[in-house]
Order: structure tokens, then sequence, then C-alpha cells
């Protein structure tokens, strides 16, 4: 099958329709994508646009009613459902644990269906435990009951790796836990796939999730139509229509800046300044012009150097005007 | 003769009729169980199926057990066979209403998922949906006992076995000496039985129930 290479492959979705039958019109309608291999591709639009429907089919929990889906080069509509799903890491809101098995039982009934030897399988549960950061020693026996939502989910995401599929199709996997657990477990599944780099189609209706997590970001408007298919900072930079840009909202500049990095920016000076406001080197450019507007300075001292308003401005691509400068003349 | 030296000195006819009585439902209960759940796994997707076996298993519930066995006599005879068939024909409905019950009510996230990861649809039946609704399963199967071990005394009117005969023999004789303590005896031991049930069905529950479901958050 199409795992050899549990690095991630690539998807390519042709003229994919699903019309149910009764309907008046088709719930996705001839869909075309790619998914280029190891990257991470946002499905994001309203709710009932047909994102969900779309990300089904591949796993084929939907059947398209027509169409072509290949996974590295392999036709999966040829393939038995159930074989294929084996292959295809998959996890929803809801987690779906279930609960008259332990966390380790959970993760390991993947691998035990695909016939891994019973070490392999209990070395690989200890492996993807601690991936999720969750210890071993005191998870592996508890049940989801005893779980809080947090802890489920990122069990649900260890079992959708379980059997290290090179495809993971997450259906807003953050979604059911409170903004703050949401935000970590959103920061380090960011950090996880970028040391994993599979090919995971996300799907939400959270932009703000889509530009924190998506190496790309289809937005899809009904029938999962797809309205711009792009990088998040191209797509912050120029909307395609009003659309996209409606979903993106008012701030799509400070969206943009969110996405850039401190040590990202040339510097200005070669020296840091002690005298002005600190960044760290890993910040994002808008906690950077955070600092700036609550200390009313144009400029901020980073470990390598000092970046200021115009460099912001420069990263973002507007120019940037000498008025600033009257901001800050006082504190000098 | 008091209660007492009655029990003692009738123990050996008493103490057989309470263990065919415990046999005969136990019995009963075996098939229904078997056949029951069988039919709750075949029918619990099909609405037209399961409103069929519900609707017929209903049905035999409403027939007066006295009616049942004495219709049942031209077929299978006096004794044991027309007790077996009627009391396992009144064992069905809570059976399979709380079999169907359970299956359709686990989770459909937990299914989803199941699926998701692919486990075949019969995995997800045997594997996930009967564990969850084993304990509303057993629920059914222990409603179904209590209803019979009350049912199997009315199987003396066919000569079937059990407590039963103790108590029409005294009813019958009603006035005559031990007339009062035979029903008495009957009726005890009855009770007995139901209770040394229930307190088996609360140990095979505690043992057989997963412990996921039965740990507190």
């Amino acid at each position: 099958m199409f795992d050899r290479d549990p690095a991630g492959v690539r998807i390519e979705l042709r003229e994919l329709t699903k019309h149910y039958p009764g309907q008046p019109a088709p719930a996705v309608d001839n869909v075309s994508l790619d998914i280029p291999a190891g990257e991470l591709v946002v499905f994001v639009g309203p709710s009932g646009c047909g994102k969900t429907t779309t990300m089904k089919m591949i796993n084929r929990l939907v059947e398209p009613t027509s169409g072509q889906i290949r996974i590295g080069g392999q036709d999966v509509l040829g393939l038995h459902p159930d074989e294929l799903r084996r292959h295809i890491g998959y996890a929803i809101q809801q987690v779906g644990l279930f609960p008259h098995l332990t966390v380790g039982q959970n993760v390991a009934m993947v691998p035990k269906l695909l016939g891994w030897p019973a070490a392999k399988v209990a070395a690989r549960v200890e492996e993807l435990l601690e991936l999720v950061s969750l210890d071993p020693g005191t998870f592996r026996d508890r049940y989801p009951r005893q779980l809080s939502g947090g802890q489920q989910q990122r069990v649900g995401v260890a079992r959708a790796l379980a059997a290290d599929p090179p495809v993971m199709l997450m259906d807003e996997p953050f979604g059911a836990t409170d903004p703050i657990t949401r935000e970590h477990l959103q920061n380090e599944f960011a950090k996880l796939q970028k040391q994993l780099r599979k090919t995971i189609i996300f799907v939400t209706h959270d932009f703000e999730e889509a530009i924190r997590l998506g190496d790309r970001i289809a937005v899809l408007r009904e029938r999962s139509h797809i309205a711009q298919y792009d990088t998040p900072a191209n797509i912050l930079a120029a909307p395609a229509d009003d659309y996209v840009a409606g979903f993106i909202g008012q701030d799509a500049t400070l969206k943009r800046l969110a996405l850039l990095r401190v040590e990202d920016v040339p510097y200005e000076s070669p020296l840091p300044d002690p005298a002005l406001p600190a960044v760290a080197a890993g910040a994002t450019l808008r906690e950077a012009l955070d600092t700036m507007v609550a200390h009313a300075a144009d400029r901020c001292s980073t470990p390598s150097g000092v970046i200021t308003y115009a460099a912001l401005c420069g990263a973002v691509g507007t120019a940037h005007e000498q008025a600033p400068e009257e901001v800050t003349a006082g504190d000098r | 003769m008091t209660f007492s030296e009655y029990v003692v000195s009738r123990w050996d006819t008493l103490s057989l009729a309470a263990a065919e009585h415990a046999l005969v439902v136990a019995v009963a209960i075996g098939i229904a169980t078997a056949v029951g759940v069988g039919i709750g796994l075949l029918t619990y997707e099909t609405p037209k199926a399961r409103g069929a076996s519900l609707a017929l298993s209903a049905g035999i519930l409403t027939i007066p057990s006295l009616a049942l066995l004495t219709l049942l006599i031209p077929f299978t005879g006096l004794g044991w066979g027309s007790t077996l068939i009627a009391l396992t024909g009144y064992a069905f409905l809570p059976i399979i209403r709380n079999t169907v019950t359970g299956l359709r009510g686990v989770d459909a996230a937990t299914v989803e998922a199941g699926r998701g990861m692919g486990l075949s649809s019969a995995r997800v039946l045997l594997r996930v949906r009967l564990p969850l609704a084993w304990p509303l399963i057993l629920a059914g199967v222990r409603i179904s006992t209590q209803m019979l071990i009350g049912i199997a005394a009315i199987a003396a009117y066919v000569d079937g076995p059990g407590l039963g005969n103790q108590i029409f023999e005294g009813l019958a004789r009603l006035g005559s000496v031990n007339s009062l303590n035979a029903t008495l005896a009957g009726t005890l031991g009855i009770v007995v039985i139901a209770v040394l049930f229930d307190a088996g069905f609360s140990a095979v529950r505690l043992l057989t129930t997963p412990r996921g479901l039965r740990v507190r958050p």
C-alpha cells in the first residue's frame, strides 16, 4: 500500500462529487485539489459547506458519487475500505475513545489489527503516549472516563498516529476543549507535525486555527467549492474575493504579523540595546508590535539586534511613513 | 404441625421441587438469552425487522400463562416440554428490547472512530457495541428471570416441575391438614429462589461489566 514511506505522501482529488439521493444539489460538487506530501492542509469554511464530507470521502466513510482519489499515486477507490482506513489516521472532535478499553488498548487497536507483534505494539504505545506528553506509566492503564477533555484529545491524536500512517484526517480534533487547552494542544501539535511531516487534512471552521496550523489553507464555500487555496500568508495578503476577505475578518495585517517571527526580519543595529523593550527571537512580529505599542516605542531589542516598526511594515509589504517617530520622540 | 415441622418433614420433596423450579427457569433463560441476543444483534439496524421481533415478543407476553400452557398440551404434552417452551417465549421481550436499545445507544462518535480506524462492521459490533451494551442486556436478562420465576409456578397446572405444585395442592385442599403450610412453603420457596437469582446476577454484573464502564471519573 501507499504507506511504505511513513513521512507523508501526496493526495490528489479529481472532480470529486458526492450527491446524496433525494437532494436537489450535490453536497460536494466537482472538487479537484492537490495536497503536497508532508504538508498540513486546512479545509476551512462555514458549517454545512461540505468540508467534512470531502474529508470523509478520502477514507471512504462517505463513498464518492463520482471522481477520483489518489494517495501516493494509488487509486483508493479500488482498495478495500477497512484495509484503506487502517493506513489513514483519523481523529474527530468528539474523540470517540472506546470507553471499555484502557488508554493503552485504545492506542494499540490498529497496530494489533495490522498484526504487529505484541512487543512492538507495547513499545509503540509507550512512544506515542510520550509523544503527546502523557506519561505512559500514569496513563497507559487508565480508562477514557478518568481523563480530562484535553487528555482525551491527546489520546485521540496518539491513536490516530498509532500505525504511523503517512496520511492523517483530522476533523476539528481540538474543537471540544476550552480555549486555553485548545491553544496549548494546537501549539504542541504544530511542533509535532514539524517533526513528523505527515500529509494531513485538517477540517475546521476556525480561521485562526487554520492560520496557526496550516501549511496551506483551502477556503471552501458551499458545496465544497474552493474559494481560495494558498498559503496562510498569501491568503491574508491577497484574499481572492469578498467571501475570503469576510472569512479573514478585519485584522488581516495583524494576523500576517502573527505568522512571522522576530528572527526572520532583518534587524537594524548590530547590537541589542538594553535601553529598549526586549522581545525573544522566537516571538511573533505581532508580539513585537504589541511590545512596541505597550512601551510607545518604535523599536524593540532582540537577542541579535534591534528591530524597528519600519521593519515590521516591510515584512508585510506596506510602506512606512515617518509618523511613528513623533510618537516615540518624547521617549528618547 | 407447625410450618417449620412441615418444612423439615417434607424437605426432600420441597428441595427437589425448588431445584427443578430453578433449573427450568435457568434453562429457559439460557435459551432465551442466546436466541434473544442473537435476534437483537441481527435486527437492531433494520427498523422493519426490529419492529417485527419486538412486536412478536410483546405479543407472546400478552397471552395469559395458563392459556398458553394449556394450548401447548396437544403439541408438547404435559410436564417439562410445555413449561420450558412457554417460559422461554415469555422471556424474549425484555431481552430483545434491552439488546436493541443497548446496541443502538452506543455513542455515534465511538462507532465512527472505530469505522474510521478500519474496524470492519462485524468487529465494531462485537468489539465495541456489544461490550458497551452488555450492562443493559444483562439487566434485560435479569428482569426476564424474575418474571419467569413467578410464571413458573403456574406450570404446575400442566404437571410441570417446580414449587407451583405445593401452592396449588395447598389451595385445592384449603382448610385440611397442612394445606396452608404447603401453600406457604411453595410461596416462600419461590421468594428465596428469586432472591438467590438476583444475588447471582449482581455478582455476574460485577464480574462481566468492563472495568472501563465501572470506573468513576
